[in-house]
């Protein structure tokens, strides 16, 4: 027995060790930690720069509310910059709670594949935080526009909006980074910084990114066009004009198929629309026109989308890709060349319209 | 005392115990200086040249019976005075006597014991034996509301100190003549009745032997707590969990030697033991058979669940808040860190301390008289606690998540289960302060090991969750499944005749 009780720990000891579980982890008190939410990046010259702020801060029982904290700080690498600031703040300055990353356009227009890589890597930060382009300014500006109460509130609003349908698409740094390394370009929702005293953070379209690099952004007709390809319409009211009366209906779905015919890419986008705002039960042939009206415009806001992106040879959707299902030996002999090919060929576009 | 082994056991027994010739004088020497043995002389009906001494233990017999029943008829009965002196413990013994039983006894140790146990032994002069006549009190506590294990919609009584009542409260349950009692006397001092219960047949026969062999090897003072039956009889030393399932409920003994275990009862100990105790009987309560099975098989997944808060909830915390925030969902992390900037503690400090302090409280409240006990739970509990918030001592989430894996604790039918319960809680947030998830991982690995390897009476303690040799897979214990479904008794108990219904 007693030979028992000196083997057995001496055993797991040794086990231990071999596992390279030797050294255990330190501990850390959390109520010594400023939980970062918000992380800006911009490049300027050579250097990183890196602003993160806390968002506002409940303080003691009674929730009293201190302003957010904003640092920033700069470096060779976000790795650098992130260093850079635990020197700054009193508080363990802990990432692992980033879930909303926003990236300057200069950086854009330079490359974003480091600071996902980075968060894709990085043991604290996830790839799930939901990540925007700042349209015409920093990254440092937005996070820092929101004054003590930070931005941390009303970028969660976009994100959750986004997810419901009912505004931009939101996209996380893992979302946009598998599909720069599968198809080698992506699109994720833009932001523009308010210019009045608000200084709120606005809806901006989408920025398409071909290669890592800012191709350029979608906005309007162009960006709810986008928005049908990838099959998430943000809820929208359509007006269409009938003999006596102004109609109006609400988009609740889209869905879209593309298959390779002889001819090249067949794109069929069916578009479920329901009627909100109409005096009387609509005829037959109002149903007809009001079809006929709505395909227009929707049809339309398709085809921009498309120009944009086949000029910028980003097919950011995954077209092509979702073609190759139906004919994979033809996507095959067409993949290498596909951006060429996705911009020279012009597809043929279908839509279905479905009044509910 | 011997000098050369100290340590070697206790002195051999004195076989007999006394070893004197069996008479009267004898029989005041052994009592001598026992205020409580009395002797009456009684001429046999008023004939001055015959007399009988009836000796007892006062206290121990009831009076009516011996004057009624003993006495009167020595004293009024003619015959007995007109037969010869060598036929009248004849006469006595074949129903002069209003008794259930006489016997007539030659040793002294026989005598000594039997008065004891509350009869009265007659003495003849010039005679080496005695007459033993039984006439003891039935004075207890009368069968009452088990008050550990309450009953909505079940049976309400509950077992009492004395052995005899309980056997009677199973044997009212189960009819058959295949319910076997055998008695032990265990303890040197106490000569305590120890009845071993179960269903021929129906129980393994190797428990029953393992059990008879273990009383019978059982050498001890005396059986004055349930310990001196569960620590001598399974090997309690090794492990905190208990290996005998214990309850206050005849309806749950009985329901356990349906399923073919085997019962324990001792005199003295207001409970029955059921042997093999599995980990599935701690988790069963009296009423789970008396319940739809839906809400029972909802109410054993709440008591699983509750046993898994309890024991992980302090570890837990400690682990997240200390080595793994980023696992704390993001509005409960503010929360915590807001409550926590000026608390002057650690984590692990605040953690261990008022784990330390609900034992303290609980404690305090079981050692007081009820009233009391209440006031100082309420203090303890609601005012200590809430003012240490506010004073900001301890943060609130701290406080909540003891208090959730106090009380979750509570939801255990079986204090001794719970109790270990409470010594391993301690122990995996001690691991988990210093290693975070990894020393929790580590500590109920360690645990599960532990609970693997232990036996009870050759059956694995984890059963039926899992199965060794000798046990076969019987229906899931997680869920109480409708009665019509179980058609074979629980295959934990190895039970013999294996089919309950048809």
């Amino acid at each position: 027995m007693r030979h028992r009780l000196f083997t057995l720990p001496l055993a797991v000891g040794l086990s231990l060790s071999l596992t390279g579980c030797s050294q255990l982890p330190q501990p850390r008190e959390m109520g010594d930690m400023a939980l970062l939410r918000t992380m800006g990046v911009d490049r300027t010259g050579n250097e990183t720069a890196v602003t993160v702020s806390t968002g506002p801060r409940a303080k003691g029982l009674q929730g009293d509310r201190e302003d957010a904290l904003v640092l920033a700080a700069g470096g060779a690498s976000i790795s650098a910059a992130a260093l850079a600031l635990q020197n700054l703040s009193d508080s363990y300055v802990f990432f692992g709670y980033v879930d909303q990353l926003l990236l300057g356009e200069e950086l854009a227009r330079q490359n974003v594949g480091p600071v996902l890589d980075h968060f894709a890597q990085s043991r604290e930060m996830s790839p799930g935080a939901g990540v925007w382009v700042v349209r015409g300014d920093s990254a440092a500006h937005a996070v820092s526009s929101g004054d003590g109460q930070g931005v941390e509130s009303r970028l969660a609003t976009l994100r959750t909006d986004g997810e419901m349908g009912v505004a931009s698409i939101s996209r996380t740094a893992g979302e946009v980074y598998t599909d720069l390394l599968e198809w080698g370009c992506a699109y994720l929702p833009a932001l523009t910084v308010g210019q009045d005293e608000s200084a709120a953070l606005l809806d901006g379209g989408y920025a398409v990114l071909k290669d890592g690099v800012l191709a350029g952004f979608l906005e309007g007709e162009a960006a709810r066009g986008l928005e049908l390809l990838a099959g998430r319409p943000a809820a929208e009211i359509l007006e269409a004009r009938l003999s006596d009366e102004d109609v109006n209906v609400r988009v609740t779905g889209a869905e879209t198929k593309c298959t390779f015919q002889q001819n090249g890419l067949e794109i069929v986008c069916r578009v479920t629309v329901r009627l909100t705002g109409h005096r009387q039960p609509l005829t037959r042939e109002e149903m007809s026109r009001l079809k006929e009206d709505l395909a227009v415009q929707e049809t339309a806001r398709l085809e921009a989308a498309l120009e944009r992106l086949r000029f910028w040879q980003a097919d950011c959707v995954g077209l092509g890709p979702k073609a190759a299902l139906t004919a994979p030996d033809q996507w095959q002999r067409l993949a290498p060349n596909w951006p060429d090919r996705f911009q020279t060929d012009a597809p043929s576009l279908r839509l279905e319209l479905a009044v509910q | 005392m011997s000098k050369q082994q100290p340590d070697s056991g206790p002195h051999p027994r004195r076989e007999p115990r006394f070893d004197l010739p069996l008479s009267l004088e004898s029989l005041e020497q052994v009592f001598a200086d026992c205020a409580d043995f009395g002797k009456r002389e009684v001429l046999l009906h008023g004939d001055a040249s015959r007399s009988v001494t009836v000796c007892y233990i006062d206290g121990m017999t009831r009076t009516e019976r011996l004057n009624d029943y003993v006495l009167r008829p020595l004293a009024q009965d003619a015959m007995l005075s007109s037969v010869p002196e060598g036929r009248i413990f004849e006469l006595l013994e074949q129903g002069a006597l209003y008794a259930q039983d006489a016997k007539r006894e030659t040793e002294l140790d026989s005598v000594a014991l039997a008065l004891v146990n509350g009869s009265c032994a007659l003495f003849l002069p010039g005679r080496m034996d005695a007459l033993v006549i039984p006439v003891a009190t039935e004075e207890k506590r009368s069968v009452g509301e088990p008050e550990n294990e309450p009953s909505l919609k079940g049976a309400r009584d509950s077992f009492v100190e004395s052995v005899r009542t309980n056997t009677s409260l199973v044997r009212r349950r189960l009819r058959a003549p295949e319910l076997h009692v055998r008695e032990f006397i265990v303890g040197r001092q106490s000569l305590t009745p120890v009845d071993l219960v179960w269903l021929d047949g129906i129980a393994d026969p190797d428990v029953v032997a393992q059990l008879a062999e273990g009383l019978d090897r059982l050498d001890i003072d005396g059986v004055e707590a349930a310990g001196n039956l569960e620590e001598y009889l399974t090997p309690a030393a090794s492990t905190p969990f208990p290996l005998l399932a214990s309850t206050q409920r005849p309806d749950r003994f009985c329901q356990g030697l349906l399923e073919g275990r085997v019962g324990l009862l001792a005199d003295g100990i207001p409970l029955g033991w059921l042997a093999p105790g599995t980990i599935d009987q701690f988790f069963k309560t009296g009423q789970d058979r008396a319940y739809h099975w839906m809400a029972a098989s909802a109410l054993m997944l709440i008591r699983y669940l509750c046993t898994a808060l309890t024991l992980l909830l302090p570890g837990l915390y400690i682990a997240l808040v200390t080595y793994h925030p980023e696992a704390i969902p993001v509005k409960l992390a503010l929360s915590i860190v807001s409550a926590k900037q000026e608390v002057p503690f650690s984590t692990i400090f605040e953690v261990l301390i008022m784990l330390l302090s609900f034992e303290v409280i609980q404690e305090a409240g079981l050692r007081l008289p009820g009233p009391i006990g209440t006031t100082v739970s309420i203090l303890g509990g609601l005012v200590v606690g809430n003012a240490a918030v506010e004073a900001r001592i301890v943060s609130p989430a701290v406080l909540i998540a003891v208090a959730i894996a106090g009380v979750a604790g509570y939801t255990q039918p079986s204090q001794d289960f719970g109790n270990a319960l409470r010594l391993w809680r301690f122990l995996l947030a001690i691991l988990a302060s210093f290693g975070g998830l990894f020393g929790l991982g580590l500590g109920i690995a360690a645990l599960l090991f532990h609970l693997a390897r232990l036996e009870t009476f050759g059956v694995p303690y984890l059963a039926p969750f899992t199965t060794g040799p000798g046990s076969s897979q019987s229906h899931p214990s997680l869920l109480r499944l409708p009665l019509p479904w179980i058609k074979k008794r629980d295959g934990a108990a190895r039970a013999w005749n294996r089919r309950n219904q048809r």
